[in-house]
């Protein structure tokens, strides 16, 4: 239960530091006096321009710390957790240092950048406070790879029984084997797109989605078994592809719910990566053109 | 081609097995996709690994790009494949047979039995690292786009600027550094040219770049003066006026404290400078105003006077006007004794003040405009249409002597106004006087003359001196009249705004700070000092008071250096008026005030 250690870690203490670095920042923030609007130019305005870029690049350090097992210097989780609630407070911060002026500009670039690494970091807050239970508790405490052989023992099974079968079930079978889909890119995992096919009698390929297409196929030759053997045959597939579309479904789900605890990342380590940059720029080009 | 594969399996009592399979396909594709000829799990398999395709009657190995096979032991991608060769793919080995009749190729394939089926996984692409998205990838173009437009970009639009070339506006350079929007005067007038104020790196707007077009703008102490102090120099335009932030409306600093910095404790830095202390607009924050007053001296000159003003500045309470005018405003205000010619109603402010269009300041009151229309300069009753030139005295004095030169010698001059109206008891001189003509007329205007000067006509209004000179053009000198055209020459100060008080408009409104009502005397100064001010004002925001900062009324920059040097010197030599015969003195009537 790393999400409920992460927000409550120590009695929440760092909830306490967030608090306190927001309410300083509105305490800086309204004592700017009334010679100039709220900016970032005043003694203020330098102050908490100041307190964010360390604070930003305190924040980049958690990745630095993750990765140094040997380091000392608190526990990773720790660090998470202040991580997580000195972000969120950055937000207060840097809106406060802007003086809520916006353009389109170097300045406000560095600021968005800011606002979609916190928020990205937000919504991967969510996911890793909600996603980890939905996916244990869809693969039903096993790993993926169980599922996966599950799968492949599965379709083996499928093959054979379908090999005894008529061609054309035969076929189906192999084919829906064949043409399954699971996962791919980015729109399909995250959305569990499922391009299966199955190439049916008339050697067509038709869509397949979710299994269903080929068990009906299956299911309705099932009546006109002229033999025993073929009926059981029939029978014992149509059980192992409902279990292969069970399996499928989790596989789907959890490739989908795996998809979104990581895609933020994929947002929130890049875009920090250019905010650095933005956040650098910011500084010297205000002494640029001082 | 037509290929037979024969997977070899341990059976369930040790005994190896044979699975033959035939294939026909154009290539035979092998990777741990289902739908792969041969499909093969294990770690590093990709979904389509590599095929065998049959190039004439060669058998030849082709992997996917980036993936490689185990080739009798060593790594390859492609090779030509004879019999006998074993390709080796994670733990199972394919052997490469001689084909039975009727096939193009033979392979026996070993599979690894260690296996797992988990490994199937690596058939799908499950995870988002296996897609086109690249954390690493992402971050080096994030990187590059800030580094372009952020750096790059403008810093070379900003060396072809330099170098005075023009760049289209549709570039974003420099202008990409810009933190905030310029004022709109400024934007139409430098527009995305940012050299034009930020001339060098890492320098702060120097006041050139600012007086490069502000030339008319002057410092709050002028160099002279800022030298008799130990004061440092004035601060950068810049420290007041900020530039690039929304509100523009902030481009002047406002704030009390740009002045109270410095003028809350003069003593300290303002050397040889006498001033006083400053904290704000409140009673006890802001000293008594102290209204610049004229004063005439005469000093002799030729055969008269000059008269030398001279600008005072004095205490608001012991401060007296010394315009040389008699008037009294309560006289005039007094509805039983001054009723306004033509609809017979009170006099109102405005009969005679006159705002002008700055809304500050008042139209110079003059005999012509305000006062002829009550006063005439009539001097003869029997002649009512006559008058006297007014501000001329010796013109008065010309024109008396040809009005009775001619009523005594022209014999149908007089006539008309004789038979016209006689007054009762009054004795004409025209019928007494048995003289010569013109020698009755001399006395007659010498009379005239007399009485003007000192008993009826000029001596309304004005002080005159009786010189008693033999030469009746010395004799009278009329002192002349002159005010001040801004008790406050360094202050702003808004009439219009003050138009209406509360529930005071019109009259009221001006009389609740001009005791005008009670001032009988010309000498009276009817400005209000800050006692009155602060009933309604504050430096303050608080319930019932308007805030005044030190800019409402107060100028930073002087908007004429020169005539603040002259007052604080004392002297105003610009304001000298001469009387006497040979310079003919300049309109003495001339009343104005704020």
């Amino acid at each position: 239960m790393i999400h409920r250690n992460l927000l409550s870690y120590r009695g929440a203490r760092y909830l306490w530091w967030s608090l306190g670095l927001i309410v300083a920042s509105c305490a800086l923030y309204v004592t700017q006096g009334d010679s100039q609007p709220p900016n970032g130019g005043t003694w203020q305005g330098y102050v908490l321009g100041t307190v964010g870029a360390l604070l930003i690049v305190w924040l980049t350090m958690l990745g630095v710390r993750k990765r140094r097992y040997s380091s000392t210097s608190g526990t990773v989780q720790g660090w998470t957790s202040a991580h997580v609630y000195l972000g969120s407070a950055l937000i207060v911060t840097a809106t406060l240092h802007s003086g809520i002026q916006v353009g389109w500009n170097l300045h406000t670039l560095a600021y968005v950048l800011m606002c979609v690494v916190i928020l990205s970091g937000l919504f991967g807050l969510y996911t890793y406070m909600s996603y980890p239970q939905l996916i244990s508790k869809n693969r039903e405490g096993g790993a993926r790879a169980q599922l996966f052989a599950e799968l492949f023992d599965l379709d083996r099974s499928a093959r054979s029984v379908a090999s005894r079968c008529a061609p054309d079930i035969a076929i189906a079978v192999d084919s829906s084997i064949e043409r399954t889909t699971l996962g791919g890119g980015i729109y399909s995992q995250l959305f569990s797109r499922d391009g299966s096919y199955f190439v049916r009698g008339e050697g067509k390929p038709v869509r397949n989605t979710d299994q269903q297409q080929v068990i009906d196929f299956v299911g309705a030759r099932l009546p006109r078994a002229a033999k025993g053997a073929e009926a059981a045959n029939l029978q014992q597939l149509i059980v192992l592809l409902c279990r292969r579309q069970a399996v499928l479904r989790r596989i789907r789900r959890d490739i989908r719910l795996y998809g979104w605890l990581k895609i933020w990342l994929y947002f929130h380590v890049p875009v920090t990566i250019a905010l650095l940059v933005a956040l650098v720029l910011h500084i010297i080009v205000t002494f640029f053109y001082w | 081609m037509d290929a037979l594969l024969r997977e070899l399996r341990e059976g369930p009592d040790g005994i190896a097995e044979y699975y033959d399979t035939e294939i026909s396909s154009k290539q035979l594709t092998i990777g741990s996709a289902a739908d792969r000829n041969i499909q093969l799990l294990g770690r590093g398999i990709a979904p389509e690994h590599a095929m065998l395709v049959l190039a004439g009657s060669q058998l030849m190995l082709e992997c996917r790009r980036g993936e490689v096979v185990r080739l009798n032991g060593k790594k390859r991608a492609t090779a030509r494949l004879e019999v006998g060769d074993v390709i080796e793919l994670a733990g199972h080995r394919l052997r490469i047979a001689q084909p039975p009749p009727g096939f193009n190729a033979a392979i026996e394939l070993q599979p690894n039995d260690r296996i797992d089926a988990s490994a199937f996984e690596s058939a799908f692409r499950t995870d988002l690292s296996q897609t086109f998205l690249g954390k690493r990838s992402l971050a080096w173009a994030g990187v590059l786009l800030v580094m372009v437009f952020g750096l790059l970009l403008p810093f070379f639009v900003m060396k072809l600027h330099h170098a005075g070339t023009a760049t289209p506006s549709w570039i974003p350079g420099d202008k990409f550094w810009n933190s905030g929007p310029l004022h709109q005067v400024h934007q139409q007038a430098i527009g995305d040219r940012c050299e034009t104020c930020h001339q060098k790196l890492f320098q702060r707007v120097q006041d050139a770049a600012c007086t490069e077009c502000h030339r008319t703008t002057h410092d709050h102490i002028m160099p002279a003066r800022l030298a008799l102090t130990e004061l440092g120099p004035t601060p950068r335009c810049a420290s007041c006026h900020r530039e690039h932030n929304e509100p523009q409306t902030f481009l002047v600093n406002r704030s009390d404290s740009v002045c109270v910095d410095c003028h809350a404790d003069p003593e300290p830095g303002f050397g040889q400078i006498k001033l006083d202390r400053v904290l704000g607009f409140a009673l006890q924050r802001h000293p008594e105003f102290k209204p610049h007053l004229l004063v005439s001296t005469a000093v002799p000159a030729g055969s008269g006077f000059t008269y030398e003003w001279k600008t005072l500045v004095t205490e608001l309470d012991k401060a007296h006007e010394q315009s040389n005018l008699k008037f009294s405003h309560q006289q005039h205000l007094d509805p039983n004794q001054v009723l306004r010619r033509g609809d017979s109603k009170p006099l109102n402010c405005a009969d005679c003040h006159r705002l002008e269009p700055d809304g500050e300041h008042f139209a110079p009151i003059s005999m012509e405009q305000q006062c002829s229309s009550c006063h005439e300069l009539t001097f003869d009753p029997g002649a009512p249409d006559r008058q006297l030139p007014h501000g001329k005295p010796r013109e008065v004095i010309l024109t008396l002597q040809d009005y009775f030169t001619r009523k005594f010698s022209d014999p149908n001059a007089g006539r008309a106004t004789r038979e016209r109206r006689r007054l009762p008891g009054r004795e004409d001189e025209e019928e007494t006087c048995t003289g010569v003509p013109f020698d009755c007329a001399m006395r007659s205007a010498r009379k005239e003359i007399e009485s003007q000067f000192t008993r009826r006509g000029c001596i309304g209004c004005h002080a005159v001196i009786d010189t008693k000179a033999a030469n009746v053009f010395d004799r009278f000198q009329v002192i002349p009249i002159r005010f001040a055209r801004d008790y406050f020459p360094a202050n702003r100060f808004d009439h219009r705004s003050h138009r209406i008080q509360g529930k005071s408009t019109g009259d009221d409104a001006c009389l609740s700070c001009h005791a005008a009502r009670k001032s009988e005397d010309a000498s009276d100064l009817m400005v209000p000092g800050i006692t009155k001010c602060t009933e309604c004002h504050g430096d303050r925001a608080a319930t019932q008071r308007v805030t005044l900062q030190c800019v409402s009324c107060h100028e930073y920059h002087p908007r004429d250096p020169t005539l603040l040097e002259e007052l604080r010197n004392g002297a105003s030599t610009r304001l000298t008026t001469t009387l006497n015969r040979e310079t003919k003195p300049a309109p003495a009537g001339e009343l104005a005030g704020s």
